[in-house]
């Protein structure tokens, strides 16, 4: 009998032991007496309360362990459970797409006639297409920067002494002298207290906007902006309205309402941008840029502006969009320029206040992530800056260029021009009076626009223009050929149909250039004339 | 036009005055400026010491490239000791609760000073406070580290500009003086970042016809002849049917990822994929999942989920899935194992784009990037995208694949339209560089020598062992003088494609050498020891600014490169090496005595057990021996 029970005795006094071990070792522990008081007082109270309080416990822990595997306990609604047989199944029958569609007959004529030229660009090019020289009224060399023999000089020596390629982004030893030297250049020309250097004109803007603006800021965009900021805000996720293009009493109306939502909503103050270009890239109309620091102040917003096209082809010396209107360019909070198309070298700048740019510094995607621009490029870009700002008389030429070529142009009666007067490009749309009869809906809407404003949340606006894409660009594309063949090499302004937000209307763009004798413009203003008239008659 | 030899005995004479050394080079204290052992008569070297390092030692070399047949190399991580975590967690905790303290009483006493982070006169603050404290409170600590500036070539050497702060790092200040120092940071892997040389003669003969710009988008205006040409040479080199370039590398990822998937595409990406890719799918609209970073079972794993559970909630198909990987990760030196990613693309027909940033140039027999290392042809890769910051000393990226994707590239994606075209100084090095790595067919008929040297190199024992890579392969071969420019001439050192391969064998030996080294040394280093990247592991942030300013300190000044979260996961912060085919194997001797000293001082060797670990000289002394050793014996 003893025996028998001794090893229950055993178990028995070890469970005991244990306990009144995890029993001192609670006591231990440093705030377990109020643990105790607690659990004991309540349960005193109110038993059942213990209970609730016990289910809520393992409730939290439960929670706590879940949280790590949130994503998959939500798929885990919509799951289905397969066999791995299935699974091979299923694999086998997938299908992809093919990764690219190849070209059909119209984009593969298209992309063979872009031009190229032979050797270097300039306003007398040869073309490869053709074989011969052409007046160039394409490429963008506003003031003639590109064929400056000084600016190639000085970047020549740049190459000798630091190579071609940086070989490393700006926190990582690609910080070179002539970069930190090229930001300076731009804010002294600008007069800003600090500028930052993009290495590519194009992802400038698309980078410079989510440095700013996150999720929950709220951005007032033209509705005719260009592909690039579009992408700026995509990525940003910020809160979008839209007012409608180079209208800035939309933009009141809208900035208003933003006002009243907040205050219904009474949440607290978040970043409000507006964002807008200089002159515009689809259309060459120009921003009234008084009125529109005079709405952002009384509104408190920031501005963004896009002077890619505006920056070293508008103003006295190029200074852009601040020059010709003589507002202070610290004014604009973040002024965004292209040393690309401006300056001719390579990349682009936001000049603006020293927070605004050391912000930019860590917080931006295209230049922390990105290996820094050619040590030359800078140079160029630098000694770009020095000329313009020493001969005003490129900028005079510019002008006096685009005056001929809009004399010309508007003559002709089977186009219309958006373009502001001064603008260095010209977009060129086709009238579409030839062919409203064919639209299903020949409706009032086109031509009796309505007094209601657009919806600001969508990109389209209430009286969109109607037009013919395919037909249109068809027809230009034949334009731009015939031009081309005839020594005047022009362009369309090339899209990317269906990846942008809003489609643009076709258009051929002309680039104006100071480096074209006034006489050679004209002559290649009046080719193009010629063909249009005898075109669309 | 060409540029005189510049051998010890001429470089003092010759130097103009932009290579001309600074009185400190001269005097070569620092050792950077002169090669340690003098060149016999016979070896006559063209390029400048400082910008690519004199080295004739034949044994010095390695070749690039997986042995057949065998299985691909998975170097393991290995974890550092408990108290090592243990402090590092402590010394972020310390670093935030510091940081929290000082921004609630800053705001309270000296408001003044954090007034762009509070809203004013009815503006919200540009930078919330939250998310900026990692900036203001972690980095700012080490901000000496960061954004160095500099000047001259970014080659072997490069001169630091000294800066010092008076502020408490807001602010620093110029020096106005210059320090050269040894240069194992920058992306320049074969060595091409030159101010001198072939390639620089031909960047300035094509600065001279094409000047600077050309003025435009590549469909608006802005194509050149130039651009013809390099992409038709790239798409040799690269092995497929056609390229195009883009005149920014994180631009190529950016804008040409969108262009390949959309709204109803799946895109399956590494955990560590580059910020650019990250942004181009963002962008794109298409599904993103990501998997553990080079794990090919977690990738079938994922494969198999995602297409047999189709899209998320209606349970469609997928329209197409692309995968995205590095060919070598550029922060953990790691490269992917190609031909499992192949053998699983047959089996689940997913398109299969390689980020080539790192390895394209850098690795493969040939230096045609990872298809080239694995003998793999590249055609069976979609999409190859790729820089040439990295290896080729210009900037930008490209795109390479079948004919129809390119065109269909060309006009559907935002560079063609709207982004400038790339620059003809940079499309010239382009073509230079890579033209001599390849090396000219040259009509005349002075054939090309064959690839593997037939001299009694310790190296060649590789190849020879095992089945030749050329059978399953067939590597494009040299570049018919037509491909390039009339006006480009090379001297023969590049054109013969003889400086092209030595570049290639001595960026193989120095990378194999530094990462092995470190190794035997005792340091944790992530990645293929083929890989020129190599992270140093130092976990504590302390220590990595240390590691960084004791480098620099010393009597042969060492840059280099310290990363931390958010670049890594916030544990393994690193030294991230960035080894060049410039760099000699004294260079890289200094790199790990430097290594050696200062991990003993900040205790940073928690690799191998002690029995393991070589000596220093012994390292140095059996350095040939310790490269040449199979990837799996080591």
């Amino acid at each position: 009998m003893a025996s028998a029970s001794s090893p229950l005795d055993t178990v028995v006094l070890t469970i005991a032991q244990s306990l009144s071990a995890v029993e001192r070792t609670f006591y231990k522990l440093p705030g377990s007496a109020i643990i105790e008081r607690y659990v004991r007082s309540s349960h005193q109270n109110d038993p059942g309360r213990t209970f609730l309080e016990l289910i809520i416990f393992f409730l939290v822990v439960r929670t706590l362990l879940q949280s790590r595997t949130r994503a998959d306990s939500n798929n885990a609604k919509n799951f289905i459970e397969f066999t791995e047989k299935e699974i091979d199944e299923l694999v086998e029958d997938w299908v992809p797409e093919p990764l690219s569609r190849p070209l059909d007959d119209v984009e593969a004529a298209e992309l063979a006639a872009v031009p190229v030229v032979a050797g270097p660009n300039g306003p007398h090019p040869t073309l490869v297409n053709t074989g011969k020289p052409a007046i160039n009224l394409a490429s963008l060399n506003f003031t003639g920067l590109a064929n400056n023999e000084h600016i190639k000089q000085r970047a020549l020596e740049a190459m000798r002494k630091y190579g071609v390629g940086s070989c490393g982004p700006t926190g990582f030893y690609g910080n070179f002298d002539v970069h930190i030297q090229c930001e300076k250049d731009i804010a002294e020309f600008l007069d800003t207290e600090s500028a930052i250097l993009y290495w590519q004109g194009f992802s400038t803007i698309s980078s410079v906007i989510p440095a700013f603006c996150k999720r929950g800021d709220i951005i007032v965009v033209d509705r005719a902006v260009t592909l690039s900021i579009q992408k700026g805000m995509e990525i940003s996720r910020s809160t979008i309205r839209w007012y409608d293009h180079n209208d800035l009493h939309s933009l009141e109306e809208v900035l208003q309402s933003v006002e009243k939502e907040r205050r219904k909503r009474k949440g607290p103050l978040t970043r409000r941008f507006i964002i807008t270009e200089g002159i515009f890239e689809r259309d060459g109309t120009m921003t009234d840029l008084p009125k529109l620091i005079e709405l952002k102040q009384k509104y408190k917003y920031r501005l963004i502006l896009d002077e890619s096209f505006s920056f070293g082809s508008v103003g006295r010396t190029g200074r852009g969009l601040t020059e010709l209107y003589n507002v202070k360019a610290s004014k604009v909070d973040m002024l965004v320029g292209s040393c690309a198309i401006g300056l001719c070298a390579t990349g682009g700048f936001c000049a603006g206040s020293k927070n605004v740019v050391e912000h930019q510094r860590i917080n931006a995607p295209a230049y922390v992530f990105s290996a820094s621009m050619p040590p030359l490029l800078a140079v160029s870009a630098s000694e770009g800056i020095n000329v313009l700002r020493d001969t005003p008389s490129l900028l005079t030429r510019l002008q006096d260029n685009i005056r001929a070529a809009r004399a010309l142009l508007d003559q002709v009666e089977c186009i219309s021009i958006p373009s502001h007067r001064a603008s260095p490009i010209i977009h060129i749309y086709l009238r579409n009076t030839t062919y409203t009869d064919n639209l299903l809906h020949p409706s009032s809407a086109a031509s009796m626009p309505s007094s209601k404003p657009s919806n600001p949340t969508s990109p389209i606006p209430r009286d969109a223009p109607v037009f013919d894409i395919e037909r249109e660009e068809r027809l230009l594309q034949e334009v731009v050929e015939e031009a081309m063949a005839q020594g005047v090499m022009i362009t369309k302004a090339k899209r990317v149909r269906g990846l942008e937000i809003s489609e643009a209307r076709p258009s051929i763009r002309l680039a104006m250039s100071s480096a074209l004798s006034k006489s050679d413009t004209e002559k290649a203003v009046h080719v193009l004339v010629k063909i249009l008239k005898r075109k669309f008659r | 036009m060409s540029t005189p030899a510049l051998s010890l005995s001429s470089s003092f004479t010759n130097s103009t005055a932009d290579t001309l050394l600074t009185q400190a080079d001269a005097e070569n204290s620092h050792g950077l400026a002169f090669p340690v052992e003098p060149p016999t008569s016979e070896q006559v070297h063209t390029t400048v010491h400082t910008e690519f390092g004199h080295c004739s030692n034949e044994a010095h070399r390695r070749f690039s490239s997986h042995i057949p047949n065998t299985p691909v190399l998975h170097p393991e991580d290995r974890d550092p000791p408990y108290y090592v975590l243990l402090s590092t967690y402590v010394s972020y905790l310390i670093l935030i609760v510091l940081g929290h303290m000082r921004d609630l009483l800053g705001k309270r006493f000296r408001a003044k000073s954090y007034k762009h982070l509070m809203p004013s006169n009815g503006y919200a603050p540009l930078n919330s406070d939250f998310d900026s404290f990692y900036t203001r409170r972690l980095k700012k600590r080490m901000e000496e580290c960061f954004s160095q500036p500099v000047t001259g070539v970014a080659g072997r050497t490069i001169q630091i500009l000294d800066r010092y702060s008076k502020d408490f790092n807001h602010t620093q200040t110029s020096l106005n003086t210059v320090t050269r120092a040894l240069n194992i940071s920058s992306y320049n892997y074969l060595g091409f970042a030159q101010a001198r040389g072939g390639c620089a003669d031909a960047v300035e003969e094509g600065m001279k016809i094409y000047g600077v710009s050309t003025c435009g988008s590549r469909l608006e205006g802005g194509s050149s002849d130039l651009h013809t040409t390099t992409e038709s040479l790239v798409a040799k080199f690269v092995g497929t049917e056609d390229a195009l370039v883009s005149s920014m590398g994180f631009a190529t990822n950016s804008t040409y990822i969108p262009a390949l998937v959309s709204k109803g595409c799946l895109v399956i990406s590494d955990e560590f994929n580059h910020a650019s890719i990250r942004f181009g799918v963002r962008s794109s609209g298409a599904q993103v999942r990501m998997f553990k970073h080079n794990d090919t079972n977690a990738l079938e794993a994922l494969l198999r989920e995602a297409i047999s559970q189709g899209q998320p909630k209606t349970h469609r198909p997928w329209k197409k899935i692309l995968v995205i990987v590095e060919g070598i990760f550029s922060m953990e030196g790691t490269m992917i194992d190609l031909p499992t990613i192949l053998a699983l693309k047959d089996k689940y027909k997913f398109y299969l784009f390689v980020d080539e940033a790192h390895s394209i140039g850098g690795i493969g027999l040939h230096g045609r990037g990872i298809a080239d290392y694995y003998a793999v042809d590249p055609r069976k890769i979609d999409v190859l995208m790729g820089t040439f910051t990295k290896s080729f000393g210009a900037a930008g990226g490209y795109i390479a694949g079948s004919k129809v994707l390119i065109d269909r590239l060309r006009i559907r994606s935002y560079t063609g339209p709207y982004a400038e075209a790339m620059a003809p100084p940079v499309l010239t090095q382009i073509v230079a560089s890579m033209a001599s790595i390849m090396g000219v067919d040259n009509p005349a008929g002075t054939s090309m020598e064959s690839l593997a040297p037939s001299s009694s190199s310790s190296t060649l024992q590789l190849i020879s062992s095992s089945t030749s890579p050329e059978a399953q392969y067939h590597h494009p071969g040299p570049v018919p003088q037509g491909f390039l420019p009339a006006w480009i001439t090379l001297p023969y050192a590049l054109s013969s494609g003889f400086e092209g391969r030595e570049r290639l064998r001595r960026l193989s030996f120095n990378s194999y050498y530094l990462h092995r080294g470190l190794d035997k040394l005792g340091f944790i280093t992530y990645g293929h020891p083929c890989s020129p990247i190599v992270p140093l592991l130092i976990f504590n942030p302390g220590k990595m600014m240390m590691f960084h300013r004791m480098m620099k300190d010393r009597q042969t000044p060492i840059i280099t490169v310290v990363v931390a979260y958010p670049a890594t996961p916030l544990i393994t912060s690193r030294v991230r090496f960035c080894v060049s085919a410039s760099h000699t194997k004294d260079d890289i001797d200094c790199i790990l005595r430097a290594c050696d000293e200062i991990g003993d001082v900040l205790d940073l060797k928690h690799g191998i057990s002690r029995k393991d670990r070589w000596s220093l000289d012994e390292i140095c002394r059996r350095a040939v021996e310790l490269v040449n050793l199979p990837d799996h014996e080591n």
